[in-house]
């Protein structure tokens, strides 16, 4: 073996790259809207800018600032101006955990809309109750976080869900598969724990309606072998398929399946399926659904928030991850100026009384402090891609 | 129809695209000797440089393949340069820091074309016997692959190739028969990362395109060249088209989550018996 002295490198362009590694890791949270620190209240947002999460974290983190922006268009909160503080959780449960506390110990936000991820969220929910600070979640489904609110009031009171959870999730699929006249599904989606309880809780409601599942499965990300999935789906014959990842992987099934199986209409549960910048390479030779909180033209409010996002990012909301998460900011701004303070605890009590007009309906929280999705006019929306843009299909109209 | 043919012919493809992925990681690990985990992001910018030829009318990724090529060339031949070549004595030194270039490339993808995924469309696919989808971007994996593993394996063993492999061999002696061996390897590593854009840009139809993508094909190639050595290009294909078969027979006959598990078994067993790679022994005990 050859045993060469050890030396630093001394190359211009090693030096520049050691550079930048080591300046990498050193990415300062964002702030939007600040100000001077007296006239501002901060909200922090958590949400993964880096890693495979990163899409759906950057839609958040713009739908949040544009409702921080239009909460300032209209007076800011008890003559304050409302500044978003960005914390990157790169989809993992500690960075999130610790981002979280920075937030609220260095930051001073006065409360924390995020995160994504439902793992994340849990550990979350430990930091920011722990410090009594409100947190309001957007898309984390699991049934866990609410199922501890109601068991631990006390110790949750300050967790509230805007988003649906995943046994409401379950309800409004298998409200969409009924309206379809669906008989037999096949359901697929990543083998992660939500995923699961989606396919569960959907297998257990739309049997309900007679709708069973003619095949489920839940593959790898390390590997996620698309194609016997998809000659499975295309051999258990279903009248459609349940996409239940709302990630990229979705769009790579999709692809897949299609070549086995043009027509089969499939059934994307929301994310990166409801992309517009996707819908013109999309195989369209059979129905592609795809759910959302909101879309255009499904109230005045949600086309007014879809046209305004468009003008602010180029591109119109996927409905899901962006349009949750500028609810929770919208409702949480109304829920201060209702309680006309900060403190988590007026706040909380605000929430848990009042009713909140966001882009998607109307938002009551129930004792778990759930927001009662699928009552009322907060029931989503289904979507149907065409070449030439989506037409809402669900519900009826 | 039995869906038996589809899953064979499916697995034949994964292989194919395994070995693509492959080709370049047993140039590296064999020449340059460095585990170069940037290989993955070499992949990720083939399939953007689709993409974005895609966006412009240029749909074919056997056109994209060889601009995908030459970017990557460069690029790999100044990180070589620069980086590689200067720190490569230090045994933990490279993978770290071929870590931090692909979470910077990530970085940069995503400022450039954005976290959300992006697609190339793959056309429709081919109506073999039986009623077998014969997939479009299965037969340019598969082709792809032979070509590219067919080309190393001839450049391997003629005059040309001569440098590589005493380079391989004992570097020591190429330097003193007057060999650039600091070129050769900068060459090489560019070389390699010029395979891993085109095999990136030849996929790029076959999923999403997104800043992460590189991933899960470094993974797998690691494996593929770890179990059949870097020593026989016809075994890293061969092991390829195995594993393939092997992953989507347990995805489809199992669970699609037994896919990675019955291929990390598979992997464990080979290793186990043959830690040198299942090529290795069966030519070569040293």
């Amino acid at each position: 073996m050859s045993a060469r002295p050890h030396r630093i490198p001394q190359s211009p362009g090693s030096l520049i790259v050691l550079a930048a590694l080591f300046l990498y890791p050193v990415s300062p949270s964002l702030t939007h809207a600040a100000g001077p620190s007296g006239d501002i209240v901060r909200v922090g947002v958590l949400a993964p800018l880096s890693g495979p999460y990163a899409a759906g974290g950057t839609s958040f983190v713009q739908a949040a600032t544009l409702a921080a922006e239009q909460a300032n268009a209209e007076g800011g909160v008890l003559g304050r101006r409302v500044a978003v503080v960005v914390a990157d959780t790169q989809g993992r449960v500690d960075v999130a955990k610790s981002e979280a506390l920075r937030l609220i110990s260095r930051e001073k936000v006065a409360a924390i809309v995020g995160a994504y991820l439902s793992e994340e969220t849990v550990g979350v929910m430990e930091v920011a109750s722990a410090h009594r600070t409100v947190l309001i979640v957007p898309v984390a489904a699991t049934a866990e976080i609410t199922d501890r609110v109601r068991d631990e009031g006390d110790r949750y009171r300050y967790v509230f869900r805007i988003g649906y959870s995943i046994p409401q999730w379950a309800e409004l699929v298998a409200a969409f598969l009924a309206d379809r006249s669906v008989r037999r599904y096949a359901f697929v989606g990543a083998g992660i724990r939500w995923n699961r309880e989606l396919g569960e809780n959907l297998e257990r409601i739309a049997a309900q309606a007679g709708i069973v599942p003619a095949y489920t499965a839940y593959y790898s990300p390390g590997n996620p072998a698309f194609d016997p999935v998809a000659v499975g789906v295309a051999g258990s014959e279903p009248d459609l398929v349940v996409l239940g990842d709302p990630g990229r992987s979705s769009v790579s099934f999709l692809k897949r399946l299609r070549e086995v199986a043009p027509g089969l209409p499939a059934f994307s549960i929301g994310g990166a399926l409801g992309d517009a910048r996707l819908a013109a390479a999309i195989p369209l030779s059979g129905p592609v659904y795809v759910q959302a909180a909101a879309w255009r033209g499904a109230s005045p409010a949600a086309t007014e928030y879809v046209e305004r996002y468009e003008r602010r990012y180029g591109a119109p909301p996927v409905g899901y991850s962006d349009t949750l998460p500028y609810d929770a900011v919208t409702v949480l701004v109304a829920a201060w100026r209702k309680a006309g303070s900060l403190d988590a605890a007026a706040v909380a009590s605000a929430l848990e009384k009042g009713a909140f007009q966001g882009v998607s309906g109307t938002y009551r929280f129930d004792a778990a402090h759930q927001a009662r999705w699928g009552t009322g006019d907060l029931r989503g929306t289904v979507v149907r891609w065409e070449r030439d843009g989506a037409r809402i299909v669900f519900p009826p109209r | 129809m039995s869906p038996l043919p589809q899953v064979l012919l499916d697995g034949l493809f994964a292989g194919g695209a395994y070995a693509l992925m492959a080709a370049g990681m047993a140039l590296i690990l064999g020449v340059v000797k460095v585990i170069n985990l940037s290989h993955g992001a070499f992949f990720t910018l083939g399939a953007y440089v689709a993409y974005a030829l895609s966006a412009r009318g240029i749909g074919s990724p056997a056109l994209a393949a060889p601009l995908a090529a030459a970017i990557a060339f460069a690029f790999g031949v100044f990180l070589g340069k620069s980086f590689v070549n200067p720190v490569r004595s230090h045994p933990f030194a490279l993978p770290v820091g071929t870590l931090a270039c692909a979470l910077l490339f990530e970085q940069a993808a995503q400022l450039v074309w954005g976290p959300h995924p992006l697609v190339v469309d793959g056309g429709v696919p081919w109506v073999g016997p039986l009623g077998v989808a014969v997939r479009r971007w299965g037969v340019t994996a598969f082709l792809g692959s032979a070509a590219l593993l067919g080309g190393l394996k001839i450049l391997l063993s003629c005059r040309s190739g001569l440098p590589l492999k005493l380079v391989a061999e004992d570097e020591e002696i190429a330097g003193s028969v007057g060999m650039d061996v600091e070129a050769i390897r900068y060459l090489t590593f560019g070389g390699a990362c010029a395979m891993a854009a085109a095999a990136g840009a030849l996929l790029a139809p076959a999923g999403a395109i997104t800043p992460t993508m590189g991933r899960v094909p470094l993974v797998l190639s690691l494996i593929v060249v770890i179990v059949a050595g870097m020593d026989s290009v016809g075994g890293i294909l061969l092991l390829s088209v195995g594993l393939g078969v092997l992953g989507n027979a347990c995805a489809y006959y199992l669970s699609p989550q037994w896919s990675y598990v019955g291929l990390l078994c598979g992997v464990t067993v080979l290793l186990s018996a043959r830690p040198a790679g299942i090529v290795a022994m069966a030519g070569r005990q040293d």
